[in-house]
């Protein structure tokens, strides 16, 4: 579940959706993770989106952290690279 | 007796593209290709890019964040590569440097799969990370500092 939130918030229903648990049991581990000062979570309107906290993480768990969310903006790039071609050809 | 200080750690990132492992092969085997999603980015200003893509050939990035807090700082990637079997799979092994000091090194495997669908590409990042906190530059809060800034930026 974190390293879909190192992309970026997302809403809980998107968070569960592609995990094929229901939103409750996603809300539950959100829960966990929110008293272990590791996700922050937050009600706007109808929808609830989480994000990582970063305070939660020691220093060198953050570095470590930040190097995984390079590489994962890297491989979004590289998909955005890939879809260029498609774009092009429309 | 003083604790280790290197810390290892490993991460997988998997990502499903609709093309063929020639084409997503060659995102990394084409200099140009590559500079464009593994170099750049919108949050940093690319100062020097070389790749040399072959066994034992050296990839070089030199960066400089452009953005928030961090804005300046300079960073570097240097990474040889190991293993090449073409459309198949890639073994690098890698250093970043942040202003001239080595903070972690890397092997990085990349395993690209074909399926019905396109290839599947898999990403093993298998890291030793350092904390220096000598130097002029990096104190040891100064370093926590940088650290949260850096992650926060790459995390928005």
């Amino acid at each position: 579940m974190l390293d879909r939130l190192v992309h970026g918030p997302l809403s809980v229903s998107a968070l569960a959706e592609p995990l094929g648990i229901t939103i409750t049991a996603v809300a539950q581990h959100l829960r966990i993770l929110e008293e272990c000062g590791l996700v922050r979570t937050e009600k706007v309107g109808r929808v609830r989106t989480c994000r990582i906290e970063m305070a939660g993480f020691d220093h060198l768990e953050r570095w470590i952290l930040g190097h995984r969310t390079l590489w994962a903006r890297r491989l979004d790039q590289l998909g955005e690279l890939l879809a260029e071609d498609d774009e092009k050809q429309k | 007796m003083e604790q280790p200080k290197v810390i290892h750690s490993t991460f997988t990132l998997e990502r499903k593209f609709p093309k063929p492992p020639e084409v997503v092969f060659s995102a990394f085997s084409d200099p140009a290709k590559l500079r464009r999603w593994f170099a750049d980015s919108k949050f940093h200003e690319t100062e020097k890019f070389e790749a040399d893509f072959r066994v034992g050939g050296e990839e070089f990035v030199r960066y400089r964040m452009t953005t928030g807090p961090v804005s300046g700082l300079a960073i570097e990637n240097k990474a040889y590569y190991h293993v090449i079997v073409p459309n198949e799979r890639i073994v690098t092994a890698s250093t970043m440097s942040v202003e001239g000091r080595c903070i972690s090194a890397s092997q990085v495997t990349f395993e690209l799969i074909g399926t019905r669908e396109g290839t599947d590409l898999i990403c093993t990042h298998q890291g030793a990370f350092f904390e220096n906190s000598d130097g002029p530059q990096i104190r040891e809060q100064g370093w926590r500092t940088l650290m949260d800034k850096l992650a926060a930026v790459l995390a928005d």
